[in-house]
């Protein structure tokens, strides 16, 4: 469950980026975000991973209050949310494997059990065969897959994918969003952020119309509409 | 334990990721702990040789061939009591020609015409002394006893050099020797620190997307601070390690120097001795230096 209520965000240089947004996501949604650029769905996405504090508003992620959370708990927290970025995030240096294998080794997963999970999440996004690939030798859809299964290999409640498909053909994004919505089936919450409108369209889901820093729509099976 | 050598590993391998780097905050490392480990020695050295003269220096009366045993021991009792004095030890005329003969070869060869004449080294107290400078005012008192009488002559009215003034001079270089090797020590140790600080931050900012990621899945702090730590240590142990390989062959040469030129036994036995401890000291300051500066260099760059 995600829960937004009244929350705003204003920068030091006055810029507003939120002001009192309030949304509610149920375990288990498939809930896609669309804005123009600026509207606010970034400022969202870092609200969600805590890595910038509201202004004001109320938080609350699964059963834990955003207020409350004490700063060495935020790791732990960032482990139950899975984030996918435009962008990729890959470590240059590690393979695919050793990509995916690094978000269980930063939690202090031991070994064995990392040579257990990760050749399993590979197989989920299909890549066992770019296993020990590195990312400069993968394309693009190939990349944003490895992205997915470094964020699902912990097995998260919550998947944010920010703008997944920004950066992918149309072959690909469509391949990125079947994943996404076979992560969702599997019972993950799925939050996507896209400018994609054949996706948004397509998919059939709910949409969150985000606009000037307030959420303007939404809709339980929405329309791309800016 | 397991994030532990992670770290480590991870710590570890990034320090020969950027070895030119590397290669700069490890010589810096190197040298600033040659030149303490240098200054501590002279300190050590000019400070044992000071103990060593001042022992020396102390008061030795002679006495007359004629005096008879209950003289002297009255008059050793006597000057025992006298303030500023802490032992008297008397030392018989055979003592003193034994002692000539052990004492050089040239003495040795002394002693032998000495005994053939029929030993003309005089009996003596050797008195020791708890201040040095007080060593005039006692010679003049222990002279002004009536138990005194005996005493033919003492060495400080034989000092033809002012002992005083000598010691003085060994104080002067052993204050000058422990502020020039302090300040020195504290210039390099800076230089070190900020060769350092650097290169950590500059680790920090190529790595800042690897930082990021790390974040971002949910690394702890000491997770991503942890291995530039690592890092930074790392230069103190090569640094450490280069300074001592320096110094096997350096203290040889120097050894020779002191033994031959100083007489200097004493401080050269008490670094041959405790060599393991040195080293250790060396490694243990080189892994200090280098885990502070990493430590300053994180807790100004990287905001976790």
């Amino acid at each position: 469950m995600i829960l937004l209520d009244r929350v705003t965000v204003i920068y030091p240089n006055k810029t507003v980026a939120l002001s009192g947004a309030s949304l509610h996501i149920q375990p288990k949604e498939f809930v896609t975000i669309v804005g123009a650029s600026g509207a606010g769905k970034s400022t969202l996405i870092r609200l969600l991973i805590k890595e910038e504090d509201p202004t004001s508003g109320k938080i609350i992620v699964g059963s834990i209050d955003y207020d409350t959370i004490d700063k060495a708990n935020i790791p732990h927290l960032r482990r139950k949310i899975g984030v996918v970025f435009q962008d990729f995030k890959l470590l240059p240096n590690l393979t695919v494997y050793e990509n995916v294998a690094f978000a269980l080794e930063v939690s202090g997963v031991k070994s064995s059990d990392i040579k257990r999970a990760v050749p399993k999440i590979l197989q989920l996004v299909g890549l066992s065969e770019k296993a020990h690939h590195y990312p400069t030798e993968i394309s693009g859809g190939e990349k944003q897959r490895t992205a997915i299964a470094r964020a699902l290999v912990r097995n998260p409640k919550i998947l944010i994918a920010d703008e997944p498909t920004g950066n992918l053909d149309p072959k690909n994004s469509w391949d990125i969003i079947e994943l996404l919505l076979k992560i969702n089936r599997f019972g993950t919450t799925v939050v996507l952020t896209t400018h994609n409108k054949d996706i948004v369209n397509a998919l059939k889901k709910r949409v969150i119309t985000i606009s000037r820093g307030r959420v303007v729509k939404d809709e339980k099976v929405g329309k791309y509409s800016i | 334990m397991i994030t532990f050598w992670r770290v480590f590993k991870s710590g570890f391998r990034n320090t020969f990721r950027h070895a030119w780097l590397s290669t700069a905050a490890t010589a810096i490392m190197a040298v600033t702990l040659l030149i303490m480990t240098f200054f501590a020695f002279s300190i050590y050295f000019v400070q044992s040789q000071l103990k060593e003269v001042q022992q020396k220096i102390d008061l030795t009366l002679f006495i007359s061939d004629d005096a008879k045993d209950e003289e002297i021991k009255a008059l050793q009792a006597k000057v025992l009591t006298t303030s500023g004095v802490t032992t008297v030890e008397f030392v018989s005329k055979l003592d003193a020609l034994k002692r000539l003969e052990n004492s050089s070869k040239e003495g040795s060869k002394l002693a032998k015409s000495a005994s053939e004449i029929g030993n003309p080294l005089p009996a003596s107290l050797e008195v020791k002394l708890a201040v040095i400078d007080d060593i005039g005012a006692i010679n003049k008192t222990i002279r002004g006893y009536p138990e005194g009488a005996i005493i033919t002559e003492t060495s400080y009215d034989s000092s033809d050099d002012n002992r005083k003034g000598v010691i003085e001079n060994i104080i002067r270089i052993s204050n000058a020797v422990t502020r020039v090797g302090g300040v020195l020590s504290a210039v390099f140790l800076i230089i070190a620190l900020l060769i350092i600080f650097n290169t950590v931050r500059m680790a920090i900012y190529t790595r800042r997307e690897e930082i990021e990621i790390m974040k971002l899945v949910g690394a702890t702090k000491w997770f991503v601070r942890g291995p530039f730590i690592i890092e930074g240590s790392m230069y103190g142990v090569f640094g450490a390690t280069i300074a001592v390989m320096a110094l096997v062959p350096l203290s040889r040469v120097i050894n020779q120097f002191l033994v031959e030129k100083l007489n200097a036994g004493a401080t050269v036995g008490y670094f041959s001795s405790n060599f393991m401890l040195i080293f250790l000291a060396i490694y243990g300051l080189g892994i200090i230096i280098g885990a502070l500066s990493s430590w300053l260099a994180i807790s100004r760059h990287l905001k976790l």
